[in-house]
């Protein structure tokens, strides 16, 4: 069984650090000067080896570190004076952990290692899963021992109880998976850690509720009870064991659990084909839908009012959202003196705040992403379609188009925080209410150009719709982090709207120069 | 009219897909495009397709009127998994297609005619093309790809996946398309290339060579390709 082990876990590694050198392979630049040879050169392979050693080692104890302090310790500082510490902080443990152990199994999460040590290479399938079960389990109590006791005896629970929670975590999952393991023998199904079914999913809501609720109204399970569960949980694990030990069954039912995603191709085919089918429903099958126009004019209405459900519905919803809150904010002010204050004084030094708001209300992501699916995908493959000429006559109307979706909430917030400034007390310079506006405006067409530019620029998809562009990974998450690091940024409404509005302005201009003059070579299928 | 590639190359890091591919196409002919599993169909088609770029090489038309390179409106390729935009019926596709390219297109025929030559049904061409089967699609991008008549046709594996009778109509189809245009036809399955095409040429260590007939019966024909395909293993 050591050998067994052994080998799967050479292999799991070789899967880890191949997988971590192909990750390197897409970063730009650096990418192309790592030549594939790489996946063969012993000394970065140990390397890697080693800081996927050192990661196995640091994982093991950082999640349940982090499970702990978020899931258990943070909340019990929520809870009313009356409450136990240690008897809510039991009470929490002993129900998440019953989650836990149906939702976090290892036995039955069908991944590619086990597919790749079961099935392809045909190790045998009891000494695999034992050897790795046992690894995982000991994992989880090595894991969970040193925090149980950090938080448990600052809880004030005591330490036989926390010496003893690790124990309880791991023969919780055995009970579980022995559970499961009847059920396949009884009725040949199996059981599959990432599709329960509905009322599992009713159970462990109910299971969430009473761990966070309970407590709340100070009720929650005496320690005598949840040692008197921790007990028996700990005796059934321990027969579980004797059962999980002696299950002959494991290949059979292992081609059960991994035929649903045969292979890492397979599992890549099968989101393929998700993400194919999610976007056909996107189109609407209404039979009336006609258009006038001509040429790329009436293919791209009838582009868009085939999929008016995704891209126009969330612009009405977020509209809507929008003037509700500024409802709200002008009823607000109305009624408390010094909330006017605030706001009065938000609208001249909070301008970046909404830099991030209209970040979150454009549509340019969904809009470019339906946009390759549904069509670019393939009309791509046609030549006719990549003459220049074409690439930039549907870009315009395409431009024009997001602009229109993005520009109703724009209106509402840029209106309103005009508004919202005046009915608190105005402004001494003028000048700030159409800055306000403006500057709203303009990053709402800022980032309905950004987003275009980027799709016809990088094009990051290839023929099997799967993202490829590492570079358009990176210039999507930083636009999200300089929104994000902008939204705690005060600066003076009139120099900040004032610059945004330059800037807005100069990019949207450099960015259509950009786009007459390269699209042409740039947007198409990526190989 | 003829389509000449010389000393084309392309590379993947250090891997030579292509080689030196040199090779000239005559009007009027079918040329099946042979070659094992991974010798570099796909990218010499992208390559001439102008979908990925070459590394070196280059190709053109030529006539009694002289030489002139390649545009991408005289090329069609047609893929083995059609795609074809399925937010539009099939009317709408072809009326778009028409439409846009007006100029080359100056005397079009009636949307009806051109279903017609496909076999498409007057009841499936107000369908959303969503609707459509494989073979329906594979039609679609066929027809689509041959209205605008380009010099060069394209087609990679495009029968494979089509059933027995949709395979003869579109055989049938290409027969008659060949007049005045070149076909390159690549596949695996050498008794389709031998029944559709006039001539064989081999994808071989990253070069294009043709087959010669000579006076052999099929069978001999059969096993010469067969041996030439087999090369690449002992080279």
């Amino acid at each position: 069984m050591l050998k067994a082990f052994r080998i799967s876990y050479f292999l799991q590694n070789t899967y880890r650090v191949n997988s971590m050198i192909y990750s390197l392979k897409q970063i730009p630049l650096i990418g192309r000067l790592l030549p594939s040879a790489l996946y063969g050169s012993r000394g970065l392979k140990c390397a890697v080896n080693g800081i996927s050693f050192l990661w196995e080692i640091l994982s093991a104890f950082l999640g349940k570190f982090l499970y702990l302090f978020l899931m258990v310790w943070l909340p019990l500082e929520l809870y009313p004076a009356g409450t136990t510490r240690s008897d809510a902080f039991l009470h929490i443990l002993v129900f998440l952990t019953v989650i836990g152990a149906m939702m976090n199994t290892w036995m039955f999460n069908p991944t590619n290692d086990k597919y790749y040590a079961m099935i392809l290479m045909r190790m045998d399938a009891r000494k695999y899963t034992l050897s790795n079960y046992i690894y995982a389990m000991m994992k989880f109590g090595v894991g969970f021992l040193p925090f149980s006791i950090l938080f448990g005896e600052r809880a004030g629970v005591p330490l036989v109880l926390c010496l003893l929670f690790p124990l309880f975590v791991v023969c919780a999952k055995m009970a579980f998976a022995l559970i499961a393991l009847k059920r396949y023998l009884r009725t040949g199904d199996c059981t599959n850690e990432n599709v329960l079914d509905r009322y599992l999913w009713i159970f462990v809501f109910v299971l969430l509720a009473i761990a966070y609720g309970l407590p709340a109204v100070s009720v929650t399970l005496p320690l005598q009870a949840a040692g008197i569960i921790f007990l028996l949980v700990i005796f059934s694990g321990i027969y579980s064991g004797t059962v999980i030990r002696s299950f002959p069954y494991y290949r059979e039912m292992y081609q059960q659990i991994l035929a649903q995603n045969r292979s890492a191709a397979d599992v890549q085919t099968q989101v393929r084909k998700a993400v194919r089918e999610q976007n056909q429903k996107y189109i609407s099958q209404e039979t009336d839908i006609k258009t006038r126009k001509k040429g790329f004019e009436a293919f791209h209405e009838l582009f868009v009012r085939r999929h008016r459900k995704i891209l126009w519905k969330p612009v009405k919803r977020t509209t809507g959202i929008c003037s509700c809150a500024l409802l709200g904010a002008l009823i607000a002010v109305r009624i408390s003196q010094p909330l006017e204050t605030a706001v009065n004084s938000m609208m001249m030094s909070a301008l970046p705040f909404f830099c991030f708001v209209m970040y979150m209300c454009n549509r340019g992501s969904i809009y470019t992403q339906v946009l390759f699916m549904n069509c670019d995908h393939s009309m791509l493959t046609y030549p006719f379609y990549k003459k220049p000429a074409f690439i930039l006559k549907l870009f315009q109307i395409r431009l024009r188009e997001l602009i229109k979706m993005n520009l109703p909430p724009a209106m509402v917030i840029g209106g309103g925080l005009a508004l919202l400034l005046y009915v608190t007390g105005g402004t001494d310079n003028v000048l700030n209410y159409p800055v306000l506006i403006l500057s709203v405006l303009g990053m709402s067409v800022f980032f309905s150009v950004h987003y275009l530019t980027c799709y016809y620029l990088l094009q990051p998809y290839n023929a099997y719709t799967d993202m490829v562009s590492t570079t358009y990974r990176l210039v999507t998450s930083g636009t999200y982090f300089v929104c994000l690091f902008l939204m705690r940024a005060e600066l003076d409404t009139m120099v900040f709207g004032s610059l945004t509005i330059l800037f807005c302005v100069g990019y949207c201009v450099t960015a259509c120069v950009l786009v007459y003059r390269l699209a042409a070579r740039t947007f198409r299928l990526r190989s | 009219m003829e389509f000449t590639i010389e000393h084309l190359k392309k590379s993947f890091e250090k891997k030579e897909v292509l080689k030196d591919v040199s090779f000239t196409f005559r009007g009027g002919n079918i040329y099946g495009l042979l070659g094992r599993n991974g010798a570099g169909k796909t990218t010499l088609f992208n390559c001439l397709n102008r979908d990925i770029r070459t590394d070196g090489g280059e190709f053109w038309f030529s006539d009694a009127s002289g030489r002139r390179q390649a545009a991408p409106d005289d090329i069609g390729y047609v893929l083995s998994t059609p795609t074809v935009p399925e937010f539009l019926t099939g009317k709408e596709f072809l009326r778009f297609f028409l439409e846009i390219n007006e100029k080359q297109i100056p005397d079009p025929k009636p949307i009806e005619e051109y279903f017609r030559i496909v076999n498409i049904e007057p009841e499936d061409q107000n369908k959303l093309m969503k609707d459509y089967s494989h073979g329906m699609k594979n039609k679609m991008q066929m027809l689509i790809n041959i209205i605008a008549e380009p010099p060069l046709l394209l087609l990679d594996e495009p029968l494979t996946s089509l059933d027995v009778v949709v395979a003869e109509e579109m055989k049938g189809l290409l027969r008659k398309l060949k007049e005045d245009r070149i076909i390159i036809f690549s596949t695996h399955i050498m008794e389709l290339a031998l029944d559709l095409c006039d001539d064989i040429v081999i994808l071989n260590q990253g070069r294009l060579e043709e087959v010669e007939k000579e006076n052999l019966n099929s069978v001999e024909f059969k096993n010469k390709i067969i041996e030439m395909l087999k090369e690449e293993d002992h080279a």
